[in-house]
């Protein structure tokens, strides 16, 4: 199963994959801004999307808005690393399933992947 | 003021934010999680908050931390969950390190209060270096009998490097241990 990681940051895409491995999903694609999120999406069709909500030039909301429009099914897990009730229920309107606060660790990772992989 | 005057609001839920649960922490039961900084012991606290539970329609909270409240309340979007600051400065909200007695009240006072809550109690080596582990420790057992007579969860971030393996024995032994992913140890 494919996953997606948006985040600005490389260093924290970096900790997620190793989250990932170590949960057992080792097929990930990675993307750093709304652009390069949108055109991986399009091209791999992951099965789930991590999303920060915080990303340069256009949000993860507006990220999260588009990804839907190119697949209602898209599974997206919004992220931030700041609990901002406001964000993320505009995350969640816009078609987010859930939210994850970074940084995330094995368990709450693995409870997300655990829930909405299937 | 009375000594034991400081009484947390209890029965003030948190918004659900709609998202899912990600932690399976039982009522009754205590967690020791070795970490630093305490990023997952918070997750999870807030996690809980935020949640619903079919066995409990009112889950409620109690924070106690090195932290300053502002921050917790900011980084974590707590509007409504008490959040007493460990520290040697006067206030209402603060506890101050050495007054083992007034922080054993505030947690068991919620306790009793809460039909079922959950606690954080953030600065476990604050107190440990204001005091000695050993009286430390009897707090900690204190507090633990009362939660396993209830239907409260008490998280407690450790960060392992602060204790020495003895010590580290002595606190998980009445509590379930979790290793959160930035533990390092002496």
């Amino acid at each position: 199963m494919k996953v997606l990681i948006v985040d600005d940051s490389e260093a924290f895409r970096k900790v997620m994959i190793e989250l990932l491995v170590r949960v057992g999903f080792s097929d990930v694609v990675e993307a750093q801004d709304f652009d390069e999120g949108i055109k991986v999406f399009q091209r791999d069709r992951p099965k789930i999307s991590f999303v920060d909500m915080i990303l340069p030039g256009k949000s993860g909301v507006e990220l999260t808005e588009e990804i839907v429009k190119t697949d209602p099914k898209a599974v997206i897990i919004a992220m931030s690393s700041i609990v901002n009730k406001k964000m993320i229920r505009q995350s969640l309107d816009s078609g987010a399933k859930d939210f994850l606060l970074k940084p995330t660790n094995e368990i709450a990772l693995g409870a997300v992947l655990a829930m909405w992989s299937d | 003021m009375s000594l034991f005057s400081r009484k947390p609001k209890v029965g003030q839920r948190e918004d659900g934010l709609g998202i899912s649960r990600k932690y399976s922490l039982q009522p009754g039961k205590c967690y020791i999680v070795e970490e630093s900084p305490p990023d997952l012991s918070f997750d999870a606290f807030v996690n809980i908050l935020s949640t619903q539970e079919e066995a409990c329609a009112k889950v409620t909270g109690l924070a106690i931390s090195r932290q300053h409240p502002d921050l917790i309340k900011q980084k974590y979007g707590l509007e409504k969950t008490p959040i007493f600051w460990l520290a040697t400065r006067a206030g209402q909200d603060v506890i101050a390190p050495t007054n083992l007695g007034i922080l054993t009240h505030t947690i068991v006072k919620f306790i009793e209060d809460s039909s079922c809550g959950v606690i954080l109690l953030d600065g476990l080596e604050y107190l440990v270096s204001n005091n000695d582990f050993n009286k430390t420790l009897r707090v900690i057992n204190q507090v633990m009998d009362h939660v396993a007579q209830s239907q409260c969860r008490l998280i407690i971030p450790v960060d392992p490097r602060a204790l020495d393996p003895k010590e580290l024995a002595l606190l998980e032994r009445n509590a379930e241990k979790i290793v959160g992913a930035n533990a390092k140890r002496a």
